[in-house]
């Protein structure tokens, strides 16, 4: 009795990846279980193991009816020739029959094989053997193809961008396999977006795979409002504090209480517990109270405070603080010449580790429109200002967003205009790798004709960056009677940007201004705060989701 | 003048090159074989590389080696990837199994940036690829990347 080899591959999984071969194939063809698993069949048809295409004296029709077999989802039984590991030509007697799930679809092909020895002489026959409409001839004088994979999928296709990725599997068969490799495709979204970026998204691409995320976080096609409930509370209440995420945690730092007194404490919200709640972080000390100050998230679980309203008056202060050590304590940072001192600036953090503070009000009502930069990984900071000679006007309540890993947009707010103040919605960019950064104004494309989008000028709304570099505002004070909770996309390294409106299921935030976002797992963008001209809600967060949860 | 001593290096089809030692272990490979082969090995096969390549490659090491920090490396970079396709993906092969970091990145680098910007049909001319997906997995691509072209 002849041993039957049997082979077991997945029908739900694309080009049907082997899941099981027994002893009997290994010791017939040469291949062990694991050189195998996860590849379609057909390197049987290869009589090299390193070879790009079948071998022409395997029969092109009968690959074709294995084919329409499988998609029509039928038995099959032929015979194919084939060749072992060594390059020994085989005859496979082979049958195939798919194996139905409890609803029917077929979740299994199981390939039975009967291995006998091929009479055939390799090197009396020649090119072409069959008809010339069997196709794959020419790619043996095709250079590129000759590369090995991981000359192609590590240093060639890693160092395109995640879309270009998802294009060229279009090309050929060998392309498409090598293009739809996680570890590829992780490479390729940490060269595109920098590893910060992608470290933060790791957690998403357990459930949904990097080549979908990158999908998603393109199209936006799975972008929906939720609503999240959580525990704890923020007490006293106030408003004008500020928030943000380290990690998957919310951190909150002061604000403005009842009686406009400014708050000093410390509060933390743990987004992965079961259950979450708003906790009181207990610090050793912690920096004078107050509001309309800015907080951002450093490297990890770093944060850092600038400036604000305080019992005394406005501050230029800087504060950190490790949420992750024993016993977390704000720390005060020096930094030389400090910049004037004012509130209802913005801030953010480039690289990890470099505060950028800009604009804002001072104590005698006047608007700001400078720069500075606090470069924190040094040993002893110090406050740099960025000299531009062309500047923004100056304005408060305007977002900073980091994009392209050192640029920054800076859009709306309520800015000078002649002898006024008037909310603005316009857009600037700087990119601090240059010698000497510049702030330009970003043009928008289309302004004055019929179907150019432009988001109504606004201060105090949210911005965040996505990590292909495309922005998303929304909410804000607005003027006139335009909806906050329309949902704004722009992409800021086009030369001439077209604002897109975003189309978002669900229950959008009731919005009016002086929230607070933070953005975790670098897809979910959390509404906290926001005063709805009845009471400040920290209970009840908003989510603007980017991509699936799950897959 | 000192005596620097050289290594002889033979390439797949019998070509053989004189090289300072210094260039050659710019290959990580053989500086690899240099230091396990033991003292006499002055000969040292390179059997997947060609004549032809392994004289590119040679070329590449020595600017690399003798002027490290010379004003117009760029431009010797920009210049030796100025080749057809074959002899670049000779060099990226080459580069490859011989370890050498510089040239792996370079080759590379300008045989991706041959794809950027291209349709799959521009992709395909560029490189002679054959399309050897059957119609009915193409229609099964063409859905699945529907979403690449409009966006």
């Amino acid at each position: 009795m002849i041993p039957t080899s049997i082979v077991v591959s997945d029908a739900l999984e694309p080009d049907f990846p082997v899941i099981y071969v027994n002893k009997v194939f290994e010791s017939v063809t040469g291949y062990r279980a694991d050189e195998v698993l996860g590849r379609n069949c057909r390197f049987l048809q290869y009589r090299d193991p390193r070879a790009q295409r079948r071998h022409p004296l395997v029969d092109p029709d009968c690959v074709s009816e294995i084919r329409r077999c499988l998609d029509e989802g039928i038995h099959f039984q032929g015979e194919l020739l084939n060749f072992s590991k060594d390059g020994t030509p085989i005859v496979n007697r082979l049958r195939l029959a798919p194996i139905h799930g409890d609803d029917g679809i077929i979740t299994h092909i199981i390939g039975i094989q009967l291995f006998t020895h091929a009479k055939i002489d390799l090197n009396t026959v020649s090119y072409p053997v069959f008809n010339p409409k069997t196709t794959s001839f020419t790619q043996e004088t095709c250079p590129i193809l000759q590369l090995s994979d991981e000359v192609m999928a590590q240093n060639i296709f890693s160092r395109l961008t995640p879309r270009d990725v998802a294009s060229i599997g279009s090309v050929c068969t060998r392309i498409r396999q090598l293009t739809k490799s996680e570890h590829l495709r992780k490479m390729v979204c940490q060269n595109a977006w920098g590893t910060e970026v992608t470290g933060a998204l790791e957690h998403m691409t357990n459930k949904l795979g990097w080549g979908r995320l990158a999908r998603e976080l393109t199209t936006l096609e799975a972008v929906c409002w939720k609503k999240l409930r959580v525990g704890g509370a923020v007490e006293p209440s106030r408003c004008n504090f500020s928030a943000c995420a380290a990690g998957n945690r919310l951190v909150l730092f002061g604000g403005e209480g009842v009686n406009m007194q400014p708050m000093d404490d410390t509060f933390v919200l743990n987004l992965d517990a079961v259950n979450p709640e708003w906790r009181q972080v207990s610090v050793k000390s912690a920096p004078p109270g107050r509001w309309g100050h800015t907080l951002s998230c450093l490297n990890g679980s770093w944060l850092v405070v600038f400036g604000g309203c305080g019992k005394q008056g406005l501050l230029n202060d800087v504060f950190v603080l490790d949420l992750d050590a024993k016993q977390p304590t704000w720390i005060e940072v020096y930094g030389g010449s400090p910049p004037p001192p004012r509130s209802w600036h913005s801030s953010c953090t480039i690289e990890g580790s470099k505060l950028v503070v800009s604009g804002g009000c001072t104590a005698a009502g006047v608007l700001l429109n400078d720069t500075f930069l606090l470069d924190l990984t040094m040993e002893k900071p110090v406050w740099r200002e960025i000299p531009t000679s062309r500047v923004p006007p100056s304005r408060l309540g305007h977002s900073l967003s980091v994009y392209g890993r050192t640029k920054i947009l800076m859009f709306g707010g309520l800015a000078n205009s002649g002898h006024l103040r008037l909310r603005s919605n316009e857009a600037y960019t700087i990119d601090l790798v240059e010698e000497k950064p510049e702030w330009r104004v970003l043009e928008y494309n289309g302004v004055g004709t019929q179907n150019a989008v432009v988001p109504p000028p606004r201060l105090d709304h949210v911005a965040m960056s996505m990590p292909c570099g495309r922005v998303i505002i929304f909410g804000g004070s607005i003027a006139g009677l335009h909806s906050p909770s329309q949902v704004f996309l722009l992409d800021p390294s086009e030369e001439k940007a077209s604002w897109r409106i975003l189309n978002v299921p669900g229950e959008p935030p009731k919005f009016a201004w002086g929230h607070s976002t933070c953005v975790v797992g670098g897809t979910r963008v959390l509404v906290l705060g926001g005063h709805t001209g009845e009471e400040w809600v920290l209970n009840e967060l908003h989510e603007l989701c980017l991509a699936s949860r799950q897959a | 003048m000192t005596s620097s001593k050289t290594i002889v290096l033979r390439s797949s089809d019998g070509a053989t090159f004189e090289v300072d030692e210094a260039v050659a272990l710019h290959s990580l490979m053989i500086k690899h074989r240099i230091e396990t082969g033991g003292a006499d090995s002055t000969t040292i096969d390179v059997p997947e590389v060609t004549g032809n390549t392994l004289s590119k490659v040679i070329e590449y090491c020595k600017k690399h080696v003798e002027a490290p920090n010379s004003d117009d490396l760029k431009s010797f970079d920009t210049d030796f990837v100025k080749v057809d396709q074959a002899v670049l993906c000779h060099l990226a092969k080459a580069s490859y199994y011989m370890n050498i970091k510089g040239l792996l990145d370079l080759s590379s680098k300008t045989i991706a940036d041959m794809f950027k910007g291209k349709t799959v049909e521009q992709i395909r001319e560029t490189f002679h690829i054959k399309n050897d997906f059957t119609p009915e997995e193409e229609e099964e691509l063409r859905k699945e990347n529907s979403w690449n072209l409009f966006v």
